[in-house]
């Protein structure tokens, strides 16, 4: 098996006391490289539309909740792969 | 670049949100002319909302990295503010879990959306002085009907919408730790320099 680089998770902060966060809308494909910080994809509570940073620089390598799933509170979203 | 609140009163308005359907708007086009009403479709989430006269919009402009990125007292912070404020005026309101705003004995005074991008926010809240409830009973937002009340219905007077802005800045201030400072909007975006501040 060949040593994969790392992959760092794409988690869901803490958007409030509603743990309903539905995933609205990916602004990347899977395989698309990202910035730090770049928008990454947009989640909303009854309250909050909140658009998810990337945590690295990198390949967005998975997409773990697609357009329309509900997450929890620190729920996986993705996971982006660190280039070389 | 400092945090931001950009106080505004409305033309009337109506906006969809993401989620928001047409079939929440119980009036038509004609309709919406003659009360000189607006219509647009919007970034943010949620319904369909009204905005417009009597009502006291509130857009905070903040780096939440500057506040711990903490969204939930963010949150918490704009409901708690518009609470303390409306106490002031002697008026008890309440958060209710599962709706979104803030509440005198299940009637909706003010409504709260946040949109986050890069951190910083843009949307705010929407609080009734005087509103007109004609036009608020063209919408139903998620598609119930939702009893909507003014600081001036309850109190039975006339209050000054620049009175509650006042109030409810000072509540803010308090909850976030500000030191206020304000400004006109031509100040702000005309500086020497061309700085925004």
């Amino acid at each position: 098996m060949t040593k994969e680089n790392a992959a760092i998770e794409i988690r869901l902060p803490d958007l409030g006391e509603v743990d309903d966060v539905r995933v609205v809308q990916w602004l990347c494909d899977v395989g698309a490289t990202v910035a730090e910080d770049e928008d990454l994809v947009e989640v909303e509570t009854e309250k909050t539309t909140f658009v998810v940073p990337s945590p690295a620089a990198g390949r967005l390598a998975q997409v773990a909740a697609a357009e329309g799933a509900t997450v929890d509170r620190g729920g996986l979203l993705g996971r982006i792969e660190q280039l070389g | 670049m400092p945090d931001l609140l950009i106080t505004v009163q409305h033309n009337p308005v109506i906006t969809f949100g993401r989620s928001g359907s047409r079939q929440h708007l119980l009036a038509s086009p004609s309709d919406l002319k003659r009360e000189g009403i607006e219509l647009f479709e919007v970034e943010r989430g949620g319904d369909v909302t009204y905005h417009g006269p009597g009502q006291l919009v509130v857009y905070p402009i903040v780096d939440l990295r500057e506040h711990g990125r903490d969204i939930r007292g963010f949150v918490r912070g704009l409901e708690g503010a518009v609470i303390a404020a409306l106490a002031d005026f002697g008026i008890e309101a309440e958060r209710r879990t599962g709706y979104p705003g803030v509440w005198v004995s299940a009637r909706k005074i003010a409504s709260i959306g946040v949109y986050v991008s890069g951190w910083v926010t843009r949307h705010g809240l929407a609080l009734n002085v005087a509103i007109n409830p004609a036009h608020f009973a063209l919408i139903r937002p998620c598609g119930l009907p939702v009893e909507t009340v003014s600081i001036c219905d309850l109190l039975g007077r006339t209050v000054l919408l620049d009175t509650v802005r006042d109030v409810l800045l000072e509540r803010l201030a308090e909850w976030f730790g500000w030191e206020l400072e304000i400004s006109s909007l031509a100040e702000i975006l005309g500086g020497a320099s061309g700085e925004t501040s």
